[in-house]
């Protein structure tokens, strides 16, 4: 799957969440030059999470800071935050949404477009890094597992601990499948399985 | 001869939920305005032109741009809430215009074209805090309303005192204009803290003066209650027992000795009626006037530049003291000052700072390490006896 362009913002859907006219129209208009569809919301009534958008563009100050707040769940869009109030306890706020990016109100029709890049370039960093997150996750998940797999060898085939292992990641590079994989399957059949059924 | 006339833009809102206090302003303003054209010393006249946003926070920009257009203006007084001088600054800033900003705020702002002549945070919220940890209590109950200055106050005073090893026992918000405070009340009474820091603003703080005063009278309680905001005129509002006894923080209190503030509410009397009180952001107001009429004369130009320069250190002996711009960040070097509420809506000045204080609206220079324990007995003994005054 090729990786979207944070440069592409032609086709995609902002959800604005904002409450002063003036800063909405000149954004209204940009998005429009751009190519993107949008849609509004009232930071009143604000229905989260939203469907199919790609990007939320939040006034900071639209909404009280200690008001159970629609925008505290899971949101998966990147959010470009619209700062009027630098005060830290409204920052402080702000920062527990993770803003993908900002922009500093009052708005002009410069920003927007660099604002939409680094958001979206910043969602899709945030994408493969909770990937590569998940993938050493499971890897440290999996590490009791090749330590049971080591001591199996070890109790079995009065191995040191280090050859044991060096048993397992060259059967494992010779099997091609992980180290994990391998163990796994020492454990369930209480020794080195038996692999000639399983070749590349 | 006439002097020539100089456009004053007067911005507040008459009605809406702040009337109360921007009438205030807006009556010291035009006092001002009299003073300056009836004293030999200037040798213009303001006109001025009145605008009311009637508290809608959009109507400001308009206002302004109306008075920026029509009349010509290049100085406009006015503002009282954050989020009204928000919506004024992208227009003067824009336009090349003057605001000046008569109250206290949250500060983390500093505009070009904004003269800031209300309280920084350091010279409101940060002296009561240290008053409350060193002669109250480390740990204290927040009831206030539902936006920024509550927000703000409140991070400020959490920090201080968590450095001091003390803690904040709840944080209660109402919404603006709410008058609902019984649930807070009882949870006050229910849970005796030392102290209450109260960030209510308008009618919500008074309702929630009365009714903390007579609950805490049944249950035979006296928790000192903490305002940076409370001023001559409220005390009026809340009533003659419920507001007794409380601690504000504040650059004005009518109360000031001194010739000038003596003269200053001489005059307001004469003008207002002697059972009128001047207030903190009614007296601040009255300085913007003067402040600008000052530079003005000094620049020999109306021109924002001119004055701005012209403004900037220059010293004026007003009601609340020496009160001068700090060039570095547009706000003013302010007196701070604590005192507490007793019989007749009056206040009672216990502390002063011996010296106006550098404004510090990012609270830059806040040394919370100064705050923590155990030192901080000794420390601010010592710094007590090199900068700070007790007054009475």
């Amino acid at each position: 799957m090729t990786k979207p362009s944070p440069f592409a913002v032609r086709g995609r859907r902002a959800l604005m969440i904002m409450k002063d006219e003036r800063d909405i129209a000149p954004l209204r208009r940009q998005f429009d030059r751009l190519g993107m569809s949008v849609i509004e919301a009232e930071p009143a009534q604000l229905q989260l999470p939203p469907e199919g958008v790609d990007v939320i563009v939040l006034d900071a100050d639209s909404i009280p800071i200690k008001s159970d707040c629609a925008l505290s769940g899971k949101i998966n869009s990147p959010i470009i935050a619209l700062i009027g109030t630098e005060t830290p306890s409204r920052l402080k706020w702000l920062l527990d949404l993770q803003p993908a990016s900002f922009l500093v109100k009052p708005l002009r029709s410069a920003g927007l477009y660099t604002a939409l890049v680094v958001a979206f370039d910043c969602a899709q960093r945030r994408i493969e890094e909770a990937a590569h997150l998940e993938r050493l996750e499971d890897r440290i998940r999996s590490r009791r597992i090749v330590v049971a797999a080591v001591l199996q060898l070890i109790r079995a085939h009065a191995l040191s601990e280090e050859d044991a292992f060096t048993l397992i990641r060259q059967t494992a590079m010779r099997y091609r499948t992980t180290i994990e994989q391998l163990s796994a399957e020492i454990i369930a059949v209480g020794g080195m399985p038996n692999r000639t059924s399983r070749t590349a | 001869m006439t002097k020539p006339s100089i456009p004053l833009g007067l911005v507040f809102s008459r009605s809406g939920p702040y009337a109360m206090m921007a009438r205030e302003m807006e009556k010291s303003a035009l006092m001002a305005v009299d003073e300056v054209n009836h004293s030999g010393e200037f040798d213009f006249t303001f006109v001025p032109h009145l605008r009311d946003p009637g508290g809608v926070v959009a109507a400001y920009h308009t206002c302004c741009d109306n008075l920026i257009r029509e009349e010509q203006v290049e100085h406009i007084v006015g503002c009282y809430t954050s989020a009204s001088r928000k919506q004024v600054i992208p227009i003067v800033e824009r336009t090349e215009r003057l605001l000046w900003h008569p109250a206290r705020y949250e500060g983390f702002e500093s505009s070009d074209n904004v003269i800031y002549v209300g309280a920084a945070p350091n010279h409101t919220v940060v002296p009561l805090v240290r008053h409350m940890l060193d002669h109250i209590a480390s740990e204290v109950f927040c009831a206030g309303s539902n936006y920024v200055w509550t927000w703000e106050s409140n991070r400020v005073l959490r920090e201080i005192v968590s450095s001091a090893g003390g803690r904040i026992l709840a944080e209660r918000l109402l919404e603006l204009g709410d008058i609902a405070v019984d649930h807070i009340v009882n949870e006050i009474i229910d849970r005796k803290p030392p102290a209450v820091f109260n960030t209510l603003v308008g009618e919500s703080s008074y309702a929630f003066m009365r009714a903390l005063h007579a609950a805490s009278r049944r249950a035979g309680l006296s928790i000192p209650v903490l305002s940076c905001s409370l001023c001559e005129p409220e005390l009026k509002m809340i009533g003659p027992t419920a507001s007794v006894g409380c601690i504000a923080s504040s650059a004005y209190f009518e109360s000031i000795e001194g010739a000038e503030n003596r003269a200053f509410v001489t005059r307001w009397k004469a003008r207002h009626g002697t059972d009128s009180n001047p207030s903190v952001d009614g007296q601040s107001t009255y300085v913007c006037v003067m402040l600008l009429a000052r530079a003005i004369r000094r620049a020999g130009s109306t021109d924002v530049a001119a004055v701005r320069r012209a403004a900037a250190n220059h010293r004026y002996d007003s009601p609340q003291g020496p009160v001068w711009v700090d060039p570095a960040n547009n706000h003013c070097f302010l007196t701070p000052r604590l005192a507490r509420s007793v019989q007749g809506s009056q206040f009672e000045i216990f502390w002063e700072a011996d010296a106006p204080e550098r404004p510090d609206p990012y609270l830059s220079d806040l040394d919370l390490a100064s705050f923590a324990q155990p030192d901080r007995a000794s420390e601010t003994t010592v710094r007590r006896g090199s900068h700070l005054r007790v007054v009475k």
